[in-house]
């Protein structure tokens, strides 16, 4: 990555670290943690495995919103500002661009979910904080895919307002409405739906991976199976490709969509 | 660096938003462009910046290939240029100084050359502050800044009068006069005629996406039908410039 895209990523970060919304997002994701570990506490030797599904379950709401507050007005909020032209004109290509403000806004995001979980791992002894510490990881990789969809509609967009109705809509149709049609689609086809077919539609969501990974990995499969869940999840492999394909693709779209001939001067 | 526009059209869809326009813009020359809105003058800076491929035609630096279809302007004279926008807004959180560190940053230039800067376009009492704080004046100046941070061959400036005060206009001035003696370029856009045409080298006039008009203002006065006017004392601006310059003078009427 070239100078300007190098300044640029360490420029969004310092917004991203005076955004408003960020910080109350921050805060509220670090109270509801801290609320969700406190009353784990209770449980003695057993708080860390209390706590973390209901972290995993927090993440899966709030991480997606915060992402997508982030990303929604990368590039649009840059044309309503009259500063996109500007940017452009920098002796930086149009991906690089992309490139530097999802990375910055990311590890903008980062800081956000290690102030989540650093809240609640202070309530857990540290023999306990490694089980919800190991919840960062993957919590990052649900924030970078929801926060590369965020680029992406900020790419295609021509008002800030336009990109905040997207983003506000998506995540109620990945994070909501999804497993609820899945659901509907299991009752209406009357089972005809293979558990493999169902395990690949829910892995396709990066909010469903999520979930179904880390559940998986606290809860046990067995612990899965008694309560008739999904067990037959596709492999690391089929996971990863999943984590990389919603994170590069809408990058990737969102390039292609700021290099159209309208795309900066419109 | 002296810039040749041959030719540049750009269409977008039906709308032919420049048709064919050819220019000069001389070394050590501060050329205006004119006209009404929609008459392509942004559209021409957009093509020399890079932000859209022109259909037909092409621009060269001192010979060298900028941009033509087949390509946007190249990063080698992206690096040589300083644009400042109409009526930018920056980050509000941030503050002027901060903003300008972005674009030393991205041009390589020490930390050093943002403080000279600064104080050349008289923001040195407002730098920390952040940019929510800033008047539109204020505002203007600090985009003008980090236009000129990197001393570029080439300045575009779309509209920079645009909520100036008198002030802001001498460092305006200032700096326009300090790139034509030392031989740089510079092409600027504005409706504010009376207050470019003693600073303009050249101007162009467009209208409909051609250039209708080109010369010194004293070529287009001599071109004109329009009738000469003769003006006795000075201009209200010199009135102005004298009187926030320090010197007041007693306006109380006769006795």
């Amino acid at each position: 990555m070239g100078r300007v895209a190098r300044a640029l990523i360490i420029h969004e970060l310092l917004e991203r670290a005076r955004d408003r919304w960020v910080i109350v997002t921050t805060l509220l994701f670090a109270l509801l943690a801290t609320g969700i570990a406190a009353y784990g506490r209770s449980a003695g030797d057993a708080a860390a495995v209390v706590t973390a599904p209901s972290l995993v379950t927090l993440n899966a709401f709030l991480v997606p919103l915060v992402a997508l507050i982030l990303g929604h007005d990368a590039i649009v909020g840059e044309r309503e500002r009259h500063t996109l032209g500007l940017l452009v004109s920098l002796p930086v290509s149009r991906w690089e661009i992309l490139v530097a403000k999802f990375v910055g806004r990311g590890l903008a995001l980062c800081v956000a979910i290690c102030v989540g979980f650093g809240a609640a791992a202070v309530w857990l002894s540290p023999a306990q904080r490694p089980v919800v510490l190991s919840l960062l990881g993957p919590s990052i990789l649900l924030g970078a895919s929801f926060l590369s969809l965020g680029v992406l509609l900020s790419s295609a967009s021509r008002k800030v307002a336009t990109a905040a109705s997207l983003a506000v809509v998506s995540w109620f149709l990945l994070i909501l409405f999804y497993d609820l049609a899945l659901l509907t689609a299991m009752v209406a086809t009357d089972g005809a739906l293979s558990q493999d077919t169902v395990a690949w539609l829910v892995t396709l969501n990066p909010a469903g991976l999520y979930r179904t990974s880390l559940m998986n990995q606290l809860v046990g499969v067995d612990a899965l199976k008694e309560l008739g869940l999904v067990v037959s999840m596709p492999g690391s492999r089929a996971r990863a490709m999943v984590w990389f394909a919603w994170i590069a693709l809408p990058l990737v779209a969102g390039a292609g969509l700021l290099s159209r001939r309208h795309a900066v001067t419109a | 660096m002296k810039l040749n526009v041959d030719d540049i059209a750009v269409r977008f869809g039906p709308v032919r938003a420049l048709g064919g326009v050819s220019m000069a813009l001389d070394a050590g020359q501060v050329t205006v462009m004119a006209g009404p809105n929609g008459s392509g003058k942004s559209t021409l800076m957009s093509v020399l910046l890079g932000l859209i491929r022109p259909d037909e035609g092409q621009v060269t630096a001192d010979g060298r290939l900028v941009c033509d279809r087949s390509r946007l302007s190249t990063s080698w004279f992206r690096e040589r240029i300083g644009y400042l926008p109409e009526a930018p807004a920056f980050s509000e959180t941030l503050s002027g100084r901060q903003i300008m560190r972005f674009f030393a940053s991205a041009r390589g230039l020490p930390r050093a050359r943002i403080e000279v800067v600064i104080e050349r376009v008289g923001l040195a009492h407002a730098a920390a502050r952040p940019v929510r704080g800033y008047s539109r004046g204020m505002r203007q100046r600090l985009a003008l800044g980090c236009a000129i941070l990197h001393t570029p061959e080439v300045l575009i400036l779309d509209e920079p009068t645009g909520g100036l005060d008198q002030q802001g206009l001498a460092v305006l001035w200032e700096i326009l006069d300090e790139w034509r003696k030392a031989g740089r370029t510079v092409l600027m856009s504005s409706h504010e005629l009376a207050l470019v045409e003693r600073r303009a080298d050249r101007v162009v006039v467009m209208v409909d996406g051609k250039v209708i008009a080109a010369g010194t203002p004293d070529e287009l006065r001599s071109q004109s039908g329009l009738k000469p006017e003769v003006r006795i004392g000075p201009g209200l601006d010199e009135i102005y410039e004298e009187l926030v310059g320090g010197v007041s003078w007693d306006v109380s009427p006769a006795h």
